[in-house]
């Protein structure tokens, strides 16, 4: 199952990617986390360190292509799988794949459209693939899946977040890719106010999973760099995500989509 | 078949990826050393196998060791030729072994042995064992194989430096083919989200613009999704092989084109170009006053000796568009031995820039090295032709001729005020109302100033 996470900076999108992580593969299922974020940390918040991206793989490879370090009859694409499988970083709870910069000048069409295919095929040997989104979708039209089964939007309480909601919604239906199903994750919110937004939010066509309250700790823990996947167990954002993990598992079993087992 | 072998044999496991959780092993890689080889012999002692070295029941498990498997072949078909391309082979015919996962090629490979696997009782003279049964099961040529894997590492160290020479010496036969000795090009339409009618053709003599695809690239992409956007085209008879016209090409080209592009010249920047879509890697003008053409590169971001930037050339033919006088190229065509050969080649190239020249310099030829300009020796185009003149560029003595040939014509007093190139063109045609088409050819218009205004 592919879950894409995406919102606007400082939304908590990363907050729900680290922790989905964290709970689904305690479920012992085999989870990749794929960070197409440039500006987001989810390495860090899952207390990673980085080593190599897909945007620094794909630079070298066009520098060697250019300068003509890559013999004619050497298929640089073996070569792209190669160096991205390398990168992926194997931990004993989860997988993660970084993919870092975007494109310079020139020409992407054959990189990505290669780089697609081999993300699809490395995704299809987990049960759940988790990715860490921007709120413009760039990187999952170009660069990472078209198919996604769940698209989650993280937002916050403010006027603006519902706004948010309907761009990231109009604009999936404009890029090619294909959502099974799309949902909304309200972070920050105030328990009074969750009927009325819960409302605003319904109109749009779209349900609300679930709502994580206020959590002074994240902040602190943030402040630190300690990750969050650390948080106590008794607090708010990690007893929320909590429920919505099993709220997400269910639907999976509802709908009969058995995630893929070995 | 594969009774004595303790693990599954067959495609089914092709894809299958050891993850390190249920890793036995790893094999070369880059935290080790590793190749594979496929060669071609006379005498080759038919199902033998060896494991030099180590075999799985003595390695530790989460280590990671040299590795390196040697393939000999014998067969009254069989080439030298073909060694490349059954080499390759081995990525896919390991990765039907159950529990064993193989990546890349040649001196790059990395290989992963499952717990599952090596729980089994699967040892490397198993997949010797596979590959040799599997080699002559799909290549009916092969009459006899034998397999040695090495796992030594002063094994393995000698065995990487043999197969380095063998990669080279192929490396040079490949450099060999041309569109002569092929059947096939590829065609990509990759880029036509941005440039509807952009066809690329790509042959071994002509690297597709973005330079990410050659001839072999394609033919990797198309084995990999026959019905994607990469596919074959027969080359069938040449009208003219020195232009790069082929009826088959053209035929492929207008339908991919809806009908916009009638006809290419592979080789030409003057009739019939290439299209060129919008992110080549550089761009080829012609400059009717010095019957030259300059090439500039995507990086350089100063102004050429048209007066105008990578950016605003690239401009002028990008989105699909042929335009004679101007073509987009990957850096790679630039060092193809056909290059640009309707126009007469490297003899007809007057300026790049300094970076864009030297990373090509190999293939200019050793007479023309000091006569093709950089951005520090002309900068427009009066510059451009002292210096050519100061070089003895071949194209100088061309020029003469044809001012010899039209003595009558008395040098024009230069436009005193400094004049802006507006255009520079071999051809271009002008909007005119009334069913006349008036067409300009080798046009030079200047004017004073340019002011460009929003409507």
């Amino acid at each position: 199952m592919i879950i894409a996470v995406s919102g606007k900076g400082g939304t908590g999108k990363t907050l729900v990617s680290a922790l989905l992580v964290k709970f689904l593969s305690e479920t012992n299922k085999d989870v990749l986390a794929i960070d197409a974020d440039p500006d987001s940390n989810l390495p860090e918040t899952l207390g990673i360190k980085v080593q190599n991206t897909v945007g620094n793989i794909r630079e070298q490879l066009k520098k060697d292509i250019a300068a003509g370090k890559i013999p004619d009859s050497v298929d640089k694409w073996s070569i792209l799988e190669y160096r991205i499988l390398e990168s992926v970083i194997e931990t004993k709870d989860f997988d993660i794949l970084v993919m870092g910069r975007s494109e310079g000048s020139g020409c992407y069409c054959a990189v990505n459209t290669i780089l697609r295919k081999i993300i699809k095929d490395i995704s299809s040997t987990y049960d759940f693939v988790i990715i860490d989104t921007e709120a413009g979708l760039e990187h999952l039209s170009r660069r990472t899946t078209q198919d996604v089964d769940l698209m989650i939007i993280v937002t916050d309480q403010s006027k603006k977040g519902v706004y948010t909601v309907q761009r990231i919604i109009e604009l999936s239906k404009e890029l090619e890719i294909k959502f099974k199903d799309i949902c909304v994750i309200l972070n920050r919110v105030k328990k009074e106010d969750i009927k009325e937004l819960k409302k605003s939010i319904e109109k749009l066509g779209v349900k609300l999973i679930g709502t994580i309250p206020e959590d002074p700790s994240i902040t602190e823990y943030d402040m630190k760099g300690i990750p969050l996947t650390k948080l106590p167990k008794n607090s708010p954002a990690i007893k929320s995500m909590r429920k919505i993990t099993n709220t997400i598992l269910n639907e999976v079993k509802y709908h009969g989509q058995n995630p893929r087992t070995h | 078949m594969f009774k004595d072998i303790p693990v599954d044999v067959s495609p089914t496991h092709e894809g299958e990826r050891i993850r390190q959780r249920n890793m036995f092993v790893e094999l070369a890689g880059s935290k080790s050393m590793g190749a594979e080889l496929v060669q071609v012999k006379d005498h080759v002692e038919d199902g033998k196998i060896e494991v030099i070295g180590p075999d799985l029941d003595e390695m530790k498990q989460g280590e990671v060791y040299p590795f390196g498997i040697k393939i000999e072949i014998q067969g009254e078909k069989l080439e030298e030729d073909l060694e490349g391309v059954i080499e390759r082979r081995i990525h896919e015919l390991s990765n039907y072994v159950e529990g064993f996962m193989h990546l890349n090629q040649r001196d790059n490979i990395w290989c992963r042995v499952s717990m599952d696997a090596k729980e089994a009782g699967f040892k490397l003279k198993h997949l010797a064992k596979a590959l040799s049964i599997l080699f002559k099961e799909e290549f009916p040529p092969i009459e006899s194989v034998s397999v040695t894997i090495f796992t030594d590492e002063t094994a393995v160290k000698k065995f990487l430096q043999e197969a380095r020479k063998k990669y080279e010496e192929r490396d040079a036969r490949a450099r060999e083919l041309s569109e002569e000795n092929v059947d096939v090009f590829y065609c990509c339409l990759m880029c036509q989200s941005f440039a509807p009618t952009h066809v690329c053709i790509v042959t071994p003599d002509r690297t597709a613009l973005c330079g990410a695809m050659n001839w072999f690239d394609c033919r990797a992409a198309y084995k990999m999704d026959p019905n994607g956007p990469i596919f074959e085209v027969e080359k069938g008879e040449a009208v003219d092989s020195i232009k790069g016209e082929y009826p088959n090409v053209n035929k492929v080209v207008a339908e991919n084109s809806q009908g916009t592009i009638q006809k290419v010249y592979l080789h030409s920047i003057l009739e019939y170009p290439h299209t060129s879509c919008g992110c080549f890697e550089a761009v080829a003008f012609y400059m009717p006053e010095i019957d030259g053409i300059g090439i500039v590169n995507r990086n350089f971001r100063e102004k050429t000796p048209l007066g105008l930037p990578f950016s605003t050339i690239a401009g002028q033919c990008s989105g699909g568009k042929q335009v004679e006088g101007f073509l987009g190229m990957s850096l790679e065509y630039i060092r193809s031995p056909k290059f640009l050969q309707a126009d007469g080649g490297f003899e007809r190239i007057v300026w790049m820039p300094k970076e864009l020249k030297e990373s090509v310099i190999e293939a200019i030829p050793e007479e023309l090295k000091d006569k093709i300009a950089t951005e520090e020796d002309a900068n427009s185009i009066k510059e451009l032709r002292k210096f050519l003149k100061e070089k003895g560029h071949p194209l100088v003595e061309k020029i003469k001729e044809r001012e010899v040939k039209k003595p009558k014509v008395t040098e024009k007093p230069e436009i005193e005020r400094p004049a802006v190139p507006v255009a520079t063109t071999p051809e271009m045609s002008l909007p005119i109302k009334g069913g006349f088409k008036i067409i300009l050819k080798g046009a030079r218009i200047y004017a004073e100033s340019v002011i460009i205004k929003r409507k």
